[in-house]
């Protein structure tokens, strides 16, 4: 650095250490309130409950109208998207918590907004938005999230693929 | 045979590793110089034995052996071969595999950088190290094997997703885990630091330097990361609070705290305690980044494996923190600070507010990013906070760093002159004002994005003033405007190195507040000839077909004619790319890209049956070039100051001689 012309003992001489800890306190206990106002004002009304598709119909009467992340598997053949007229289109789709038993299912319905790439059969969504009294949820505008690609591919129960289609190598 | 090769291979190094923590410690308890070569050696072993390993699943991949299970879900046959040589850190036992060797790269660096000057220290580093590295072969020996096979061998494999194949993607992930990997050094220097009780200046010094090299592939994966984003997943975003995204972001904001208030222990022999603690923080921030992104523990838009590293980071982190609290703690006394504070207007304070700003943000994503799980243990209902909420959160704190950005630079050691600083500061504060009057002349409105675009070009005028009052000295002694610009880098490359990052944080504050504040979008299905505007763009659609590409690509390509205030500036083509095999399809944007702004176009919806009409998403996205370009500027900062300096090495060497001269 340029200026390293000091001397500890000269520049000590010049200028006496003065006790700021009381100022430091004072300082440092104001930074952490308005660290705290700032988290506690931009949270208020603004988390989400996180909930998956069970937990939802679990308590569907307390979530109705509630800004939630509703997470699931999409329902492949469920998946419609409609051009409705030059600026309105409208995808829907199913979101089930197991594919192999999809008894409960969440419809979510996103207006305006692109079919993702990675909207598929299988793929694992989250939506943030909320459900309406006729059992559609709603997604807010780029509310819709699918699952990065599997960089960590996810392991199958066992640990191996037993599903392998060896003609194909595809997972059946 | 070549994938047992590989796990043997595998074997032998987790066992050097052991070996060298074991001989390590037993050398320096009993004294031994021998043993701690023994380890020296046996740590450097670490690397080749990591690398044969690597080359042999490189082989696998790339021959295409379908009977090791990690290369059939990653690999097929028809993927070119430089993605085969990529897949290996395309999946979960890969990148563990990768980041072993990684960790071995940077260990032997570290073996033959310091061995020899820093002899004292080195057993405990080696000790730390090896500790690392024996938890991560663990994982791929012992619960992650990549080279395990399957029951039978399948034709074909998996592939590799086709969103990940992206030049920004393939450089992206080597970048991250370099910075993670390369974090595990400083903290060991550290820890070795702490252990002998040899808490002189010299630690700081190696650790700085490791942490700098960290710190910029960090960066770089950061920055690369957010380009991957933009240019593929056609959302007109780079970054999305995502929990996987924060996890890369914390360690990084530490290591920046640490980067910085190294700088008050160089020179005024205080905060020992608080740079231990932050460089211990950096390194248990990798390890839970490390923890989030593979163990699924809270959701995320990124994809995880549910396997069963989770816990088994959990437990490493738990005693990997407990291990440095214990030292630290131990250490308290020989950690006082020797001077105090003189006065709150001086170099180190500033220094010391930067901290303060930085691990306030820290503090913020991490509760934020652990919200989920926090929400759950008080409330019982498992809570997630969005993007707005960080930001809103956020904004405040990153605007008042950056203004510091711009004001500590004129600020003293020991003691500044308030109103020499209110001097310095008053033409700067105009001017950025004057700037802002032309910005709001030309239309632009809202306070918010007012006050944001003033406070960066308050900092950007005091950033260069530093620059030219460097230079300007310089020519004083009679050199022209360009060799006192060299000289003055040259001869202070960290300090001006450091200017230089601050530059290109700057320019992407710039691009930031644009695009965050002024991006347009709109949606729209457009017949054959006809058109939509956007800001001061119009766009018209002239065609779209559908042709085979190469492999088994089906390609939708659409040609739009795009003007600017009424000009014809060019045709972009959108596309749509259909991976037959897997059926996996892919918007890919295409965007006029000028200094000011990006018309970025994506093709959404198009149907063959009706082949005249098509559906687009579009956006406008001002001065996010400035984003990418002011990551540019922060690399090559950091790269002039991380560069090792003759003057300053020759001033180590000296200092660390008598000690190392009865050995040498």
């Amino acid at each position: 650095m340029a200026d390293t012309t000091w001397t500890t003992t000269g520049e000590e001489a010049l200028f006496p250490a003065k006790n700021n800890r009381l100022k430091f306190a004072v300082g440092g206990v104001l930074l952490l309130a308005a660290i705290v106002y700032l988290i506690v004002n931009a949270m208020s009304g603004n988390t989400q409950l996180y909930k998956t598709v069970g937990e939802f119909y679990a308590e569907q009467d307390r979530l109705i109208g509630r800004d939630l992340r509703v997470a699931g598997f999409v329902v492949g053949d469920s998946i419609e998207f409609v051009q409705i007229d030059a600026t309105t289109s409208r995808l829907e789709f199913d979101i089930v918590d197991d594919i192999n038993n999809p008894s409960q299912r969440l419809h979510i319905v996103a207006m305006n907004e692109p079919k993702p790439d990675l909207l598929q059969h299988e793929a694992q969504a989250l939506v943030e938005g909320s459900a309406n009294e006729n059992g559609e949820f709603i997604s807010n505008p780029g509310g819709l999230l699918l699952k990065c690609p599997t960089r960590y591919e996810e392991l199958d129960p066992a640990g191996h693929p037993d599903g392998i289609d060896m003609q194909t190598g595809n997972t059946n | 045979m070549i994938p047992e090769l590989g796990y043997i291979a595998l074997i032998l190094a987790l066992a050097a590793a052991v070996f060298a923590a074991g001989a390590a410690y037993y050398g320096r308890h009993t004294n031994q110089p021998r043993w701690i070569e023994s380890a020296r050696n046996a740590t450097i072993a670490t690397f080749p034995l990591i690398t044969i390993s690597c080359l042999l699943m490189i082989y696998s991949l790339v021959q295409g052996d379908f009977s090791v299970e990690y290369v059939w879900r990653v690999s097929s046959r028809d993927m070119p071969t430089y993605l085969k040589v990529t897949a290996l850190w395309g999946g979960q036992a890969g990148s563990l595999l990768f980041w072993n060797f990684l960790l071995s790269v940077f260990t032997a660096a570290a073996m033959a950088r310091n061995w020899r000057k820093q002899k004292e220290l080195m057993p405990y580093a080696i000790m730390v190290a090896s500790f690392t590295q024996i938890f991560f072969l663990s994982i791929s020996v012992f619960v992650e094997h990549p080279f395990a096979r399957l029951p039978a061998v399948p034709v074909d494999g998996n592939g590799l997703n086709p969103l990940l194949r992206h030049p920004g993607m393939i450089i992206h992930p080597p970048m991250l885990y370099l910075g993670f990997v390369g974090f595990t050094i400083p903290y060991s220097f550290a820890m070795s630091a702490l252990i002998s009780g040899k808490l002189d200046d010299v630690w700081i010094k190696i650790t700085r330097r490791w942490t700098l090299v960290a710190w910029l592939f960090l960066s770089l994966g950061l920055v690369l990361g957010g380009r991957w984003a933009y240019d593929v997943l056609g959302w007109g975003g780079y970054w999305a609070w995502d929990p996987v995204e924060n996890a890369s972001f914390m360690p990084w904001l530490a290591g920046t705290a640490f980067l910085h208030s190294v700088m008050i222990q160089e020179k005024r022999n205080m905060f020992k305690m608080w740079n231990i603690f932050l460089i211990l923080l950096t390194y248990c921030l990798v390890i839970y980044g490390t923890f989030i992104v593979r163990s699924g523990v809270i959701s995320s838009v990124h994809s995880f494996a549910q396997s069963a590293i989770g816990p088994l980071f959990f437990a490493f982190i738990a005693v990997m923190f407990v291990f440095s609290a214990y030292w630290m703690l131990k250490r308290r006394v020989d950690l006082h600070s020797e001077n105090r504070l003189n006065s709150l207007l001086s170099r180190e304070a500033a220094f010391l507010y930067n901290n303060f700003l930085i691990l306030a943000i820290l503090l913020v994503v991490f509760l934020f990013t652990n919200y989920p799980i926090f929400s759950e243990l008080i409330t019982g209902e498992k809570g997630f906070v969005g993007p707005p909420v960080y930001e809103q959160a956020l904004a405040p704190l990153f605007v008042l760093l950056l203004l510091l950005m711009g004001v500590a630079p004129l600020t003293m050691w020991y003691r500044s002159s308030a109103e020499r600083i209110g001097m310095s500061l008053r033409w700067p504060a105009l001017a950025a004002l004057v700037f802002i009057g032309v910005l709001f002349a030309l239309g632009i409105r809202g306070w918010g994005a007012l006050l944001g675009f003033w406070v960066v070009s308050f900092s950007l005028i005091l950033t260069l003033l530093e620059f030219w009052k460097g230079t300007r000295a310089r020519m004083k002694k009679g050199e022209n405007v360009f060799v006192a610009y060299s000289n003055l880098m040259a001869r202070n490359r960290r300090r001006y190195g450091g200017y230089w990052i601050h530059l290109g944080v700057i320019v992407m504050a710039f691009g930031i507040i644009g695009v965050e504040i002024f991006q347009e979008q709109t949606q729209i299905r457009l017949g054959v000839g006809e058109k939509v505007s956007l800001g001061r763009y119009e766009m018209q659609f002239l065609s779209a077909t559908r042709y085979a590409g190469p492999d088994d690509l089906i390609i939708t390509e659409a040609t739009v004619d795009v003007y600017d205030n009424g000009r014809y500036v060019g045709q972009l083509h959108p596309r749509s790319e259909l991976y037959t095999r897997t059926n996996q399809p892919m918007t890919i944007p295409n965007a006029r890209s000028t200094i000011t702004e990006d018309f970025y176009v994506l093709m959404i919806n198009w149907e063959p049956a009706t082949a005249d009409q098509a559906t687009f998403r579009i956006y406008l996205n001002p001065l996010i070039n400035w984003v990418w370009a002011g990551g540019v500027i922060f690399v090559i900062g950091t790269l002039v100051a991380a560069w090792p300096d003759p003057a300053v090495e020759r001033s180590l060497s000296r200092r660390r001689r008598p000690a190392a001269a009865p050995t040498d």
